[in-house]
């Protein structure tokens, strides 16, 4: 397997608006935090003194990065630079919420070494984006697009959010043929999913909210897979379309099961075999920064058994799936071995499917992935 | 005491009509209980203190009685069980007494049980007390009622007793008659030993209790006796009255009631029925009318966890040693893995055995749909008996099948007498006598299978005729019936615990019923799972669970590879936890479920 480089994570965990069905780790209403939070990140990504290298790719998530003033990410963005440093080619990402930009604040971001931006669109429908709990209309989403395009932004996303109860399959197609013509270079296309804990789920339960049928939305998955493919997308992953060459690097890091490191509140990484990840709430991370102290929360090392199986895993994710020679070198023979019967049956049943040395899912098994990669952990 | 002297009765009532409070009063009036030492229920609660480690059961109670004419009379005041389970029980309660008071809640009339129960009095030749009670009552009818039960015993109404068992009016009245109209015993007090066993309860420490009437002869302590049916020997230990506690005696004479303790270590070997006679100078033949306890109802019993298999049979082993009628065998399914085939007297000593295994054992069970046992006629003039569905051969080796019958009573008001039809001819019912008991209410019999009666039958009887409508039913015999086995398929795999043997036109119902339940209750699978219904090779209903189309998690928060490797290895726990059936997997709570809700769908089934 080639090296698939080196990935920095910063977490921005502010909202203006906590939208119903999201789960991340972010909060609304701590804007006093907010630039003590930038000092702590800045001084967090310096005083790092663990293993590091040049980064291949920097992602700023959220929450909503793009809640901050851009020069403050781009401090943040300056201190990886001096501290890790960023290969010639970095691909370097910041999300952003429709509402918090506009054309100034991407060129803004575009000088402060940004190259790529991922807008949550989510949906160009208003009834959707109502269902969804989104504050802003289609327009909103389409002209931050817009701005990003027009402040050079080269690599645009547009993220999407598909099969909610809200949406028909016409609304899903107006959503996608917005985005294509828009321009975008990536498109991430996400299943609604209700989860545990969330105000969606509790709407869910109580039968106020219909829940997502998983037929529809293996539906929707098709007709973006359709429609993408028309307008030239190719999809790389189980959510991820790209036009040729812009496949996000740090999207397919992750999926390689490479390294990263990850520096704000409940931020994870990944180096030499270790998982590890930061306090969740904002308060703690800056104290903690502030005092001097450790930000880590929790870790885990796995064995090489259980690391293999976590490589099967993440890489099955992508299209082009895993090389099983690659993965034999880096792993060693046996992880195969063991579990050699278990891939002949997911081959048999037609989850799996095998050409030349690449192992990948099938078409069905794309949408089914869960049966499959759950066997093989 | 003398046999002139003595009087053995039995109260004949239906729950609630009276006898516990009855029995209060008679232990009173005789002195037997003092006013100071007197509670309410004075009886049951001795049972209840029984369940809490005191070994004594108030089965039979003595009492001495000073009559007005001067001379003292032992009363043996003998306890009924009152449950359409136990009739047989019942009966040899009867066959210990010479007398019976029927007693009726004159607000209510008599139920169905009440007149079963009274015409094996009638047909064993005891003497019946008619009594009213509750007659303090607003709502009591006494003149009504007493007409009822005049004609329905063949006497004048002025007859009748009426009494208020709470207020104590009219007691003594019936004391006195119970002396003057109940005959003393007819043993031989020279013959040899002849004792009826007529109630049988196993103590941990002390072994068997069994309570027994002399019906000839003497019965001595440190007697060698002997079992005459289960031909079983033993010492008489012990031998005691209970006069409410329990007194030890020294002998038991001609028509005295007691209790007898001989080291005996299962109820089985001093099964209700039997008679004991001297070891040394042996009776010719036992007391008529002793009859095996048979299992009439049958159902798959399975521990929910595997692992408390063991438990479950020493539990078994355990209630057997106080149960004859107990009976069970292992048995093993694939959807439910190993557990019992158990059988039953009924329904309710179905339940009882049920939960005392839950609370006593602290187990957590689950039960197929109860059944009755087939008689097969296979082609060449064989025999096979069948307990357990999947047991019965395949259709096309079948020449006859045979299902228990019962002679059904229901008494209810006039009013629902269509209802009453209706229900028990939808259940294969045929009406065999009507009898107006009054003008407003009405004695019905049907001949009936004793499977249509198991599964709901008294609660819809109940919710049809709002609650007033008593049933009880005796077996008659075995007849043929056009009877078939309906399997549910998954997958094409039969499933054990669903099989069923139901009545040809009622197999399309069941069917259809059982493939819609499990449609909603298998989970969907990577393709489509076919679920049916057929009979032998002949599919009859049919529902598909759909091949699941979309598993996957839609993305990975920032980086938390450990969530989604977490996540799925959820996942493939709960995978592993699935019952097999072929290539479906289905977790154990879906058979559990469909297996609980079995009444329901037997009533949508069938109405």
């Amino acid at each position: 397997m080639a090296d698939p480089g080196f990935g920095i994570y910063v977490h921005i965990p502010f909202c203006k608006h906590r939208c119903h069905y999201c789960d991340f780790n972010t909060y609304e209403g701590q804007d006093d935090l907010h630039a003590s939070y930038a000092d702590a990140l800045v001084k967090e990504v310096r005083r790092w003194d663990g293993p590091t290298r040049s980064a291949t790719s920097v992602f700023f998530g959220g929450g909503t990065p793009t809640l901050l003033p851009s020069h403050q990410l781009g401090l943040v963005l300056q201190a990886v630079r001096d501290r890790h440093g960023l290969s010639e080619d970095a691909e370097v990402t910041a999300e952003a919420n429709p509402e918090t930009v506009d054309e100034a604040y991407f060129t803004a971001l575009l000088e402060a070494g940004f190259n790529r931006v991922s807008v949550g669109v989510q949906s160009l429908v208003p009834k959707v984006l109502v269902g969804l709990g989104r504050t802003h209309p289609p327009e909103v989403a389409l002209r931050a697009l817009d701005a990003a395009h027009r402040a050079g932004f080269d690599d645009v996303n547009a993220d999407l959010i598909y099969g909610s109860p809200w949406e028909e399959d016409e609304d899903w197609v107006r959503s996608l043929e917005g985005v294509i013509d828009s321009g975008v270079a990536h498109v991430s296309a996400y299943a609604l999913t209700v989860e545990e804990g969330t105000p969606l789920a509790t709407l869910v339960r109580s039968g106020r909210t219909p829940g997502v049928d998983p037929d529809i939305q293996a539906r929707r998955h098709d007709i973006a897979s359709q429609l993408l493919g028309a307008a030239g997308f190719a999809r790389y992953e189980i959510s991820n379309w790209s036009r040729p060459g812009r496949a996000s690097r740090h999207n397919v890091l992750y999926w390689s099961a490479g390294e990263y490191l990850g520096f704000g509140a409940g931020a994870h990484a990944h180096v030499e075999g270790e998982r590890w990840w930061s306090t969740r709430l904002p308060r703690d991370f800056i104290a903690a920064v502030q005092a001097d102290s450790s930000t880590t929360a929790g870790s885990e090392r796995l064995d090489d058994d259980a690391r293999a199986g976590e490589a099967l895993m993440l890489g099955l994710r992508l299209r082009t799936g895993v090389d099983l020679d690659g993965f034999s070198k880096r792993f060693g023979a046996s992880p195969l071995s063991k579990r050699t019967g278990t891939l002949d049956r997911l081959r048999e049943v037609g989850l799996l499917e095998l050409s030349g040395s690449r192992l990948r899912l099938s078409d069905r098994g794309t949408l089914l992935a869960n049966e499959a990669l759950c066997e093989l952990l | 005491m003398d046999q002139a002297h003595q009087r053995a009765i039995a109260v004949i009532a239906h729950i609630d009509h009276g006898k516990s409070t009855l029995s209060d009063r008679l232990l009173q009036l005789t002195g037997t209980v003092s006013d100071r030492d007197m509670r309410e229920q004075f009886l049951d609660r001795m049972d209840l203190e029984r369940e809490r480690g005191i070994t004594i059961k108030a089965a039979a109670v003595r009492m001495r009685y000073a009559a007005p004419d001067g001379a003292e009379y032992q009363i043996n005041l003998i306890d009924t069980p009152g449950h359409v389970d136990f009739g047989y029980e019942v009966s040899r309660s009867l066959a210990a007494c010479d007398g019976v008071l029927l007693l009726v809640d004159a607000a209510q009339g008599i139920e169905a049980q009440t007149l079963t129960n009274l015409y094996l009095a009638v047909d064993a030749g005891l003497e019946i007390i008619p009594v009213l009670n509750k007659i303090d009552l607003p709502a009591a009818q006494p003149e009504r009622y007493a007409q009822e039960l005049a004609s329905l015993i063949g006497c004048d109404p002025a007859d009748i007793f009426r009494i208020s068992a709470k207020t104590g009016e009219g007691v003594d009245e019936l004391l006195e008659a119970i002396v003057s109209k109940v005959p003393p015993p007819k043993g031989d007090p020279d013959a040899p030993l002849r004792a009826l066993v007529f109630d049988s309860v196993y103590d941990a420490y002390r072994g068997v209790i069994a309570y027994v009437r002399v019906v000839d002869g003497r019965l001595q302590r440190r007697q060698a006796i002997r079992l005459m049916v289960a031909d079983f020997a033993a010492d008489a230990d012990e031998i005691g009255i209970m006069a409410p506690d329990a007194q030890v005696v020294e002998s038991l004479e001609t028509g005295e009631v007691g209790y007898v303790i001989a080291g005996i270590k299962e109820v089985a070997l001093a099964k209700v029925g039997d008679t004991i006679t001297s070891a040394d100078r042996p009776a010719g033949k036992p007391l008529p009318g002793y009859r095996e306890p048979k299992p009439m109802v049958f159902a798959g019993i399975y521990p929910i966890e595997g692992d408390d298999f063991p438990e479950l049979r020493d539990a078994l082993d355990k209630l057997k040693l106080n149960d004859a009628a107990l009976v069970f065998e292992p048995e093993s399914s694939t959807a439910l893995g190993f557990g019992f085939r158990c059988g039953f007297l009924g329904l309710l000593h179905m339940e009882i055995v049920r939960e005392r295994l839950e609370r006593e054992f602290d187990l957590e069970l689950i039960a197929t749909a109860p059944s009755v046992g087939y008689e097969i006629e296979l082609m060449g003039a064989q025999k096979q008996i069948v307990r357990n569905p999947t047991d019965m051969p395949d259709p096309s080796k079948i020449e006859a099948v045979y299902e228990p019958y019962v002679s059904v009573m229901v008494v209810t008001p006039s009013e629902f007498v269509g209802t009453v039809m209706q229900l028990c001819q939808e259940r294969r019912g045929e009406l065999k006598e009507m009898h107006y008991l009054s003008t407003e209410r009405v004695e019905i019999r049907y001949h009936m299978p004793l499977g249509e009666i198991i599964f709901d039958f008294f609660d819809q009887l109940k919710s049809r005729t709002k609650g007033y409508a008593s049933l009880d039913y005796e077996p008659v015999g075995m007849y043929p019936s056009n009877l078939v086995r309906v399997d549910l398929l998954l997958n094409q795999q039969p499933v054990d615990a669903f099989s069923t043997i139901v009545h040809r036109d009622k197999a399309y119902d069941y069917g259809k019923t059982m493939t819609e339940r499990l449609r909603k209750l298998i989970p969907r699978q990577m393709f489509d799972v076919p679920i049916q219904a057929a009979i032998g090779s002949r599919v009859i209903a049919r529902e598909t669970v759909k091949a699941k189309r979309k598993d996957v998690l839609a993305k990975c928060y920032g980086g938390d590879i450990t969530r989604k490797r977490k996540l799925l290895e959820q996942q493939k726990k709960g995978k592993k936890k699935m019952k097999q059936i072929g290539a479906v997997e289905v977790p154990q709570g879906a058979f559990i479920d469909a297996l609980r809700v079995d009444a329901d769908l037997d009533a949508g089934a069938k109405s």
